[in-house]
């Protein structure tokens, strides 16, 4: 249980949701999608050009630049 | 105590089903919503599969039973939060403000099963609202595919609200989504109540009172939803209206409410975590899911589509199988309207008498909005891959795939999308620029869009480059033809680069909105879907060929052809000259032939016809094919000398010499007399409106190569750049008595300057090229322009920005090549 930050996920690895930080508009709008504390994602792969990520939460695919990703902090599931 | 929603009015009670109702479509984006509303509405409209491709909302009707149904399809949401310009159209026309909808009296919610809890965190929203709602369950058979089960009775019960599974292509389940609805609508409904922690519920109540209040000065009456946004979201745009009525007051006391209602955590966070409560309570009654083994068929694709290398291969592989199928696949079908608007123009020119009138449909309206027509299957090409990649779901892949390097401009990936449609049409991108939530971010993608070469532009590349570069291949497969077209795409784009940094520099320096972005599961295009795209996107282009364009080359037509002046006696004696010339000839011959034959009857003389149609033949035969090198020229000599030897033993020498001369003479006459004519036109047209602005202003066209034609050409293609292929074909061809005019590429190649030397060279053909593809010609792309940003100052701005750009860089280009010997 390693507290860390969604940018600094390795790709497959599952992650929990424990806070998310950063503006009130990035806050909105990760929240109305389904990304916020206790919710579970998966860091699915990164852009060929090392940006933006792309996550599975909630049985979808969403994607995000590494600049928000830095904003959620997370726990790495084993 | 659980604190609970009371009911903003009383419901009325059960009555007899209506003979109209209005129905709100609402969903997320990529949820079939717009395959649905085709479905049960048969309305011709686009179906994409990108966020906010319905930026505006749609209108069909239904009927079922006795109820006649007005559905409006709203633009695909994840939330009523307005965000974006686009996403407060939602809440607006649910709650019937919006003038251009009906107010609904019961909402369709569309959910996809493979991702319910993201769909189903907007439909809490809406069931606040206490209007009947339908939940329409799409994409089951994706879900399966996962291993997920919805019990879809279980789901109904536990959100109350009936939930139809249905889909939509093959129309399974939209008997029951329309009886289910039409029973909806005569019953009674409580709106959504969630277990909203009671300090956060009585900020609601308390904010809502207060607006109640404002209502005069607002101007609407505030729903008890509507305060909720507002306490979530102190930065839209309700919130300053809000503040712009009520005073410091108001800000004051939202703050105190702020607090009261949610202590330190932030209002999104409290609401967020109610909804996505709710639905995971939801989720475990009614909801099995399987694990199962291995990846999905889209997780498969993606790691190919969106791979390092083959992704990025992928991706400029399809981009150039876009540009070769634009210029080569579309050409066949291009020479036939050509062909067909040639003959068009042909018929009608001989069924009418010289004239105003014959020269206003034959040149403006039949070679105007006919030369616009020829580029259609073009457009119709790039739409076509367009929207096969839309439905495939490759746009947001794309958008995925280019967010770094767009962010690098001070763009997101979401940019690239309506940079890319700005290739086909910069008019329906800078509509799509919504979807971009970031003020500044979008500006510059609508500052930007019109440097990409539209399809506008390629009648332009597509002539010059047909007449001026030279068919040759480079290192053996490339052809040089399609470089040039290629780096005419290019010259937009890399002007676009420096011009977009300097504007997110210097004039809209503020940080970007957060980029997020669905990356929605892979699906099969749908054919019909596609074919009403088509459809719809060259009528778009058509009416637009057919009003501005038709508009434009009338005018220009007109321009040229007025202030007519009586030339006719001007010239009547170089004319009488020739004829009296061919009079005199035809009598030498007539003597020659035979001295007794009176001097104007050769034509009756026996067998004369048939010789001098010989001699056309002949002319015919081999005089066309002069241009193909020694051999072939010696060749097509000794074949022709043979050939006059039988004709000549067949018709007996005299009478073959006399239609031989005969013949001379005829041609001479005709030359002359086509001389003249252009002579005359020349005149008309130096001395017309539009001669007169390319005179006045020829001074400044010199350094790019160009004449006084040329830039009344580019003068009157200002209104829409694709008129000049008509203007071009109007100023090259008048003065023709035959309407059949050779192909625009041929009079270009033959156009000489004043003194005689030839009018266009390589350069000046890539110094058009590279003038049309920096200049802002188009009046709708400057109009959407001021429609979108609200202000005349940005297609101000744009249009005197892109002309100097275009004027400097085709100068430039022109004395580069130019001095390069080309």
């Amino acid at each position: 249980m390693t507290p860390s930050w969604l940018s600094l996920l390795p790709v497959g690895a599952r992650a929990r949701v424990l806070e998310v930080r950063g503006d009130s508009i990035l806050q909105r709008r990760l929240f109305e999608l389904g990304l916020l504390p206790g919710v579970e994602v998966r860091l699915v792969r990164v852009a060929p050009l090392g940006d933006p990520l792309q996550i599975e939460l909630l049985g979808y695919d969403l994607s995000l630049r590494k600049c928000d990703a830095a904003s959620v902090q997370i726990e790495v599931l084993e | 105590m659980t604190a609970q929603w009371l009911p903003d009015t009383e419901q009325e009670s059960p009555s007899a089903r209506p003979a109209t109702a209005v129905i709100a479509l609402l969903g997320n984006p990529n949820t079939g919503k717009s395959s649905l509303f085709t479905a049960l509405t048969g309305t011709r409209q686009k179906i994409a599969n990108y966020p906010g491709v319905t930026v505006e909302a749609k209108l069909g009707s239904m009927r079922f039973e006795n109820t006649e149904f007005t559905l409006v399809d709203l633009p695909g949401t994840y939330s009523l939060e307005a965000h974006s310009p686009d996403e407060r159209v939602a809440i607006e026309a649910l709650l019937g403000r919006l003038q251009e909808t009906p107010r609904p009296d019961g909402v369709i919610f569309v959910a996809d099963a493979s991702s319910l809890d993201r769909n189903l965190y907007l439909a809490t929203q809406v069931l606040e609202f206490g209007l009947p709602t339908v939940i329409a369950l799409t994409m089951v058979d994706v879900a399966r595919a996962r291993g997920i089960e919805i019990d879809c009775d279980k789901l109904s019960r536990a959100i109350g609200a009936p939930v139809i599974p249905i889909y939509a292509p093959k129309g399974e389940g939209l008997s029951r989504l329309k009886a289910t609805l039409s029973a909806q609508l005569t019953r009674s409904h409580r709106p959504l109540q969630l277990d909203y922690p009671e300090d956060f519920l009585r900020g609601v109540q308390a904010l809502h009172t207060k607006l109640v209040g404002l209502e005069g000065k607002l101007g609407f009456t505030p729903t008890k939803p509507e305060a909720l946004r507002l306490l979530v979201n102190a930065e839209g745009p309700f919130y300053r209206e809000a503040e712009a009525v009520g005073g410091e007051a108001f800000g004051r006391e939202f703050e105190s409410l702020s607090v009261q209602a949610c202590g330190d955590k932030p209002a999104s966070l409290i609401e967020a975590q109610v909804r996505y409560g709710a639905i995971s309570r939801w989720m475990r009654e009614s909801r099995t899911q399987e694990k199962l083994e291995g990846r999905t068929l889209t997780d498969r694709v993606d790691s190919i589509l969106t791979h390092r290398v083959w992704g990025m291969l992928v991706f400029i592989l399809v981009m150039g199988v876009l540009f070769q199928s634009i210029y080569a696949g579309a050409r066949p079908l291009m020479n036939l309207v050509e062909f067909a608007v040639d003959s068009l123009g042909s018929w009608v020119g001989s069924h009418l008498a010289e004239g105003p009138l014959r020269g206003l449909i034959v040149q403006g309206v039949i070679g105007g909005a006919g030369g616009v027509l020829g580029f259609l299957p073009q457009i119709l090409m790039l739409f076509l891959f367009i929207a096969v990649l839309e439905d495939l779901g490759y746009m947001s892949r794309a958008a995925f795939l280019m967010d770094r390097l767009m962010s690098r401009f001070g763009l997101t990936g979401r940019s690239f999308i309506p940079l890319l449609n700005s290739f086909a049409c910069a008019v329906p991108a800078i509509m799509g620029t919504r979807v971009i939530e970031d003020r500044n971010t979008r500006l510059t993608t609508i500052f930007l869009a019109p440097f990409m070469s539209c399809s506008a532009r390629l009648p332009v590349y597509t002539v010059m480059i047909g007449a001026f570069v030279p068919r040759q291949s480079v290192l053996g497969v490339l052809s040089l033809q399609g470089l040039v077209l290629f780096a005419m795409y290019g010259v937009g784009v890399i002007f676009a680069i420096p011009t977009g940094l300097i504007l997110r520099r210097i004039i809209l320096k503020s940080k970007s909105a957060p980029f997020l972005l669905e990356l929605p599961s892979y699906k099969l295009p749908r054919p019909r879907a596609i074919l009403l795209t088509l459809v719809e996107r060259g009528g778009a282009f058509v009416k637009r060929a057919g009003t501005i364009i038709l508009a434009v080359s009338v005018l220009v037509w007109a321009a040229s052809y007025f202030p007519r002046q009586d030339l006719a006696a001007k010239y009547a004696a170089p004319r009488t000259a020739a004829h009296g010339e061919f009079v005199a000839q035809r009598s030498s011959i007539a003597r020659a032939y035979r001295p007794a034959l009176p001097a104007d009857s050769l034509l009756q003389e026996r067998d004369f016809a048939a010789a001098l149609a010989a001699v056309e033949e002949l002319g015919a035969r081999f005089d066309g094919e002069r241009e193909e090198g020694d051999q072939a020229l010696d060749r097509t000599t000794r074949a022709k000398a043979q050939a006059d030897a039988v004709l000549r033993h067949e018709f007996g020498d005299a009478l073959f010499t006399a239609a031989g001369a005969y013949r001379a003479a005829e041609r001479t006459r005709d030359e002359k007399l086509s001389d003249v004519d252009s002579q005359e036109a020349g005149e008309h047209l130096r001395s017309s409106f539009m001669g007169r602005a390319g005179r006045f202003v020829e001074p400044m066209v010199l350094p790019l190569g160009w004449d006084w034609r040329i830039a009344m050409a580019a003068i009157a293609s200002f209104p829409a750049r694709e008129v000049i292929i008509a203007t071009l074909g109007t100023i090259f061809n008048l003065g023709e008595t035959d309407a059949k005019s050779a192909p625009l590429r041929e009079v270009l190649r033959r156009a000489e300057r004043e003194d005689g030397t030839k009018l266009f060279s390589l350069a000046t053909g890539l110094s058009i090229m590279v003038f049309f593809a920096l200049c802002c010609q188009c009046a709708a792309t400057l109009a959407v322009m001021r429609r979108e940003t609200n202000s005349w100052r940005w297609p101000a701005a744009a249009f005197l920005y892109m002309t100097t750009l275009a004027y400097v860089v085709a100068t430039a280009t022109y004395q580069v090549a130019h001095a390069l010997g080309a």
